[in-house]
């Protein structure tokens, strides 16, 4: 080993390698990031976009590493923020850049080698999913390749982690070499564009990446030209490219982008051509275009996706019934035990925090636990088996209409369930635009947790014929609205041009195990960690509005101690408590003060202040109206009583715009912590709770106006 | 028959040398023989400059002096002149005839190309030129397609026998949008901006690229496509940015 050789790898000891994984969506990098970390990853969002940041450390003959898995990208080009992400990665010169290539799509895929070589980079070059090239009769010269590239090239197979002690020692041997500058031969005039262009650059720019940003300003990149032109000298940097670009444009007949673009895919053509050995054969994906002939077929594709679907669902759902089952139990238990190291009938504020507030927090959080795993279980099975795009290709007509993607079915239908999976599942949408329009809109579809509002409110309003209808109708509402928002979001708050759909369908693959259930709680451990703290926190000030301030004494008291009441039996007046209790905390309060606000809907306090409640979660909203109307639990009693109470209280019309604004408004803490987690910041989770809310106190208020005029 | 003769011609000899070779070729077919005098007003230059010219060509062996200012051509110096003159009207032909320029600007563009052309790129372009005027339909279809550079656009006929034409016409009309499920074509042209356009090309969509429309979505849409050995759904509105040429 040569002296700067040696101070190199002096300086890595130190500081520790920056190496960085590149690679087109669907070529299996995560696998080989996985197999590179271990457990030793950190995922995490890049602030303000929806795109996953996921580092990890390993050791790498001893010396610290760590790893960065790039967002899967086709290209360098920066219009999506995919690209730009791992742009600006590349940007900061990581130590070593391994491309992560799909053997069986090397064309394409070796694309982005090009894209990386002219951003400056150390690269290794990982021919990943060997194993299958190498079944469909693809042999290639590694070593030949190798020296024609001059870095290290090597073959994996990365779901079963083959290769990966190579590709560690290939990367190693990468960042012993001082960086290479390594000449693409894409053309003679192609290069003395980029040469002249370089040379205006601004002296202040980082001179490793003269040559990407001269790529840049050649074909227009509308980021890095108005980065230069506000430079000094930048004006005239940027009209020689343009001068290069005509002048590219002149020679070659073509616009710059197919040109360049054609000379990248001849660099590879041509490189290619050097080290095959063998071609794959044409027959080679026989198999899935077998699967595909039934999966997608114009009769069997729709009900076979049905089918899928409600397996997911019923995966998700009834399944995870059992689980929640336990959690609630188990939660309740911890409960009445921290109860019982009390003296019974207690009022200790600390208990009742701990009880409450603390512990019924942690189990509101942990109650949707199983939902996330099983949903995630499943969809990771459909995302690596192929399905997933199929799946879109199926559905993405209707939702297109309404300005989605075909991708966004899985989370809405996801979203009768529960909105929270449902808004976490909106990450199997690459495109940002697309995945906020429909965590936006998720909470219109009617969740399982307002289904005990509709038992409760329904028969309560509607004469039994009526039942069945006014119960289709709010779920067809919720459907129908999220459809027109999604438009109305597309047009105004999203508005700008689509993202191209133009979506690869991968060939089938059977998932390993590993994969998904590493997929799978790499997700939920996400909800726990990110969501969790701010639904407990919101729990625990819930409780707070709902149990203080404690009245000094009731006038259920007084008024028996008066004698003007009287109280048969110890049930009733521990709910006549309860419901002063209610009435004089701060949701109460708040529910009085805000009383005018919702009398044009029909609302008065006391359902206000139930809904004050169901922020906390939407199935609150029935027993804290058994609360106020000092029915008890609701929920132990049956629902007759209060069914009975709101039908004596409240007009049908009340009942109606009940139904509506528990439909459309407040979206419930939990959908707003996890909206905030996955959108990247608060403005959305904002966005989604007022302009819900907003549209729902409208419309309640027009159904209740209507109402009351027509029944006048 | 006209073929490029084998090169007699030294191949360092200069354009300009090969233009004096011409006159005196064509002075001598006029009047039976050339002097400086009558050169140099040919070629519109000093009597000088002949004599410089005229003393290189005749250590190349190309002219001799006959007697003093009498100048005929070698054996050798009549192939070359002859060489040089019939690049030069069959290149004026074609420029004039089937490219439809003007007589004087053929005859510069003629001027301008006739020294440049190897004898193996002039030997093909003569073969090509004749196979030309061994067959007049050609182009005179070539003329009236509108493709060709015909100054009246709109009477250009299309003409339903020709390839050109109808390959033409697709290239205006057929996008990958009107294939039919198992059709094929190639790609001609994105006609996509931005991001759509960029992501066509990293997925390798490029010019002359076969394409495949293998299936289409419930009620058509989006379409399932198979280009560079991947299998991608496009939209019909997306698809129909890309203009093809179908395949039989």
């Amino acid at each position: 080993m040569t002296a700067t050789a040696l101070t190199l790898v002096h300086d890595k000891v130190t500081q520790g390698l920056r190496i960085a994984l590149a690679g087109n969506p669907n070529c299996g990098k995560s696998s080989l990031f996985n197999a590179l970390t271990g457990a030793h990853q950190h995922v995490a969002n890049y602030p303000g976009v929806t795109v996953e940041e996921k580092r990890g450390r390993t050791k790498l003959d001893g010396l610290n590493a760590e790893i960065t898995d790039l967002p899967g990208t086709y290209s360098l080009s920066s219009f999506s923020p995919e690209e730009r992400v791992a742009e600006a990665e590349l940007a900061t010169h990581p130590d070593v850049v391994v491309v992560v290539a799909d053997s069986t799509q090397l064309k394409r895929n070796l694309v982005l080698l090009v894209q990386v070589l002219q951003a400056g980079a150390n690269p290794v070059l990982c021919l990943n999913m060997a194993d299958e090239a190498a079944a469909a009769g693809q042999r290639l010269d590694v070593a030949k390749m190798e020296a024609l590239l001059g870095f290290p090239v090597v073959e994996t197979v990365g779901h079963r982690g083959e290769g990966v002690s190579a590709l560690k020692a290939a990367i190693l041997k990468a960042a012993k070499q001082p960086l290479i500058k390594h000449r693409l031969v894409l053309g003679v005039e192609f290069e003395r564009a980029l040469t002249v262009i370089a040379r205006e650059l601004p002296t202040e720019e980082d001179a490793r990446a003269h040559e990407w940003v001269a790529l840049k300003l050649l074909v227009g990149d509308p980021t890095h030209t108005a980065r230069i032109a506000t430079r000094k000298g930048g004006q005239g940097v940027i009209a020689t490219a343009l001068a290069e670009r005509a002048r590219l444009e002149t020679l070659s007949g073509l616009e710059i982008a197919v040109y360049t673009a054609e000379r990248c895919f001849g660099f590879v053509d041509g490189l290619l051509r050097e080290v095959s050995l063998h071609p794959a054969r044409a027959n080679a994906r026989e198999l899935t275009d077998k699967i595909d002939a039934v999966i997608v077929h114009p009769l069997l594709g729709v009900p076979i996706f049905a089918a899928a679907m409600y397996l997911t669902f019923w995966l998700t759902f009834s399944v995870g019934e059992y689980p929640m089952g336990w959690i609630e139990t188990a939660v309740a238990a911890l409960g009445s035990w921290v109860t019982s190291l009390w003296q019974a009938g207690s009022e200790s504020p600390l208990r009742s925090l701990l009880v409450d507030g603390i512990i019924a927090g942690v189990g509101g959080v942990l109650v949707f636990l199983p939902n996330i795993l099983l949903l995630f279980f499943g969809l990771a099975f459909m995302e690596d088996t192929g399905y997933m795009a199929r799946a879109a290709f199926i559905t993405d007509r209707v939702m297109h209409r309404f300005g989605l993607h075909g991708k966004s079915f899985i989370p809405m239908l996801t979203g009768f369930g529960c909105s929270i999976p449902g808004i976490m599942a909106t990450r199997t949408l690459e495109n940002e635009r697309d995945r906020l329009t429909t965590m936006l809109v998720l909470p219109l579809m009617s969740c399982g947790a307002r289904l005990p509002i509709w038992m409760l409110l329904v028969p309560a309003f509607f004469p039994a014929p009526w039942r069945a209808p006014a119960m289709f109708g709010i779920y067809a509402l919720g459907i129908g609205l999220a459809m027109l928002l999604a438009l109305v979001v597309r047009r105004t708050v999203l508005r700008g041009a689509e993202a191209p759909f133009v979506m690869e369908l991968p060939p089938y693959r059977l998932p390993t195990l590993k994969a998904v259930v590493r997929k799978m709680t790499e997700r939920s451990w996400l909800y726990l960690k990110k969501a969790g703290t701010v639904i407990l926190g919101i729990s625990i000030l819930m409780w707070v509005l709902t149990a203080y301030p404690k009245p000094e004494s009731f006038k259920v008291d007084r008024d028996i101690a008066a004698g003007t009441l009287t109280v048969s039996d110890d049930t009733t007046l521990t709910n006549l408590r309860a419901a002063e209790a209610l009435e004089q905390s701060f949701a109460g309060r708040v529910g009085k003060t805000l009383e005018p606000v919702f009398a044009p809907l029909g609302f008065d306090w006391k359902i206000v202040t139930a809904m004050i409640g169901a922020f906390a979660a939407k199935e609150v909203f029935v027993a804290q109206m058994g609360i106020v109307y000092a029915m008890g639990n609701v929920e132990e009693a049956g629902a007759d009583d209060l069914r009975q109470t709101l039908t004596r209280h409240y007009s049908p019309w009340v009942g109606l715009s009940m139904m509506v604004f528990l439909l459309i408004g407040t979206p419930c803490m939990a959908t707003f912590a996890v909206t905030r987690r996955e959108s990247g910041s608060n403005k959305w989770a904002l966005l989604q709770f007022f302009g819900l809310t907003t549209l729902a106190y409208l419309l309640a208020l027009v159904v209740y106006q209507l109402g009351s005029l027509l029944s006048a | 028959m006209i073929t490029a003769a084998s090169s007699l011609v030294p191949a360092n000899i200069s354009s300009s040398l090969e233009d004096y070779l011409e006159t005196i070729y064509l002075l001598v077919q006029q009047q039976g023989f050339a002097r400086v005098k009558e050169i140099a007003h040919a070629r519109e230059v000093k009597a000088a400059s002949v004599s410089v010219a005229l003393r290189r060509l005749a250590e190349l062996d190309l002219v001799r002096y006959e007697r003093r200012e009498y100048i005929a051509l070698t054996e050798q110096g009549e192939e070359a002149a002859r060489k040089v003159l019939t690049r030069h009207r069959l290149l004026t032909r074609f420029f004039e005839e089937v490219l439809q320029m003007p007589a004087d600007a053929a005859s510069n563009q003629a001027c301008a190309m006739e020294h440049s052309l190897t004898d193996e790129a002039m030997d093909r372009f003569v073969r090509f030129f004749e196979y030309l005027g061994s067959c007049p339909t050609v182009i005179e279809s070539f003329r009236r397609c509108p493709l060709s550079l015909a100054p009246d656009k709109a009477a250009a006929r299309k003409d339903s026998n020709c390839a050109t034409c109808r390959a033409h016409s697709k290239v205006e009309t057929m996008s990958l949008a009107d294939l039919r499920p198992g059709q094929h074509g190639v790609v001609e042209h994105i006609n996509a901006k931005g991001a759509l356009r960029q992501r066509l090309l990293d997925m390798g969509m490029l010019p002359q690229t076969p394409i495949e429309l293998e299936r289409a979505g419930l009620g058509g849409d989006p379409l399932w496509i198979r280009c560079q050995g991947a299998r991608l759904a496009l939209r019909r509105a997306e698809a129909s940015s890309i203009a093809i040429r179908q395949l039989p």
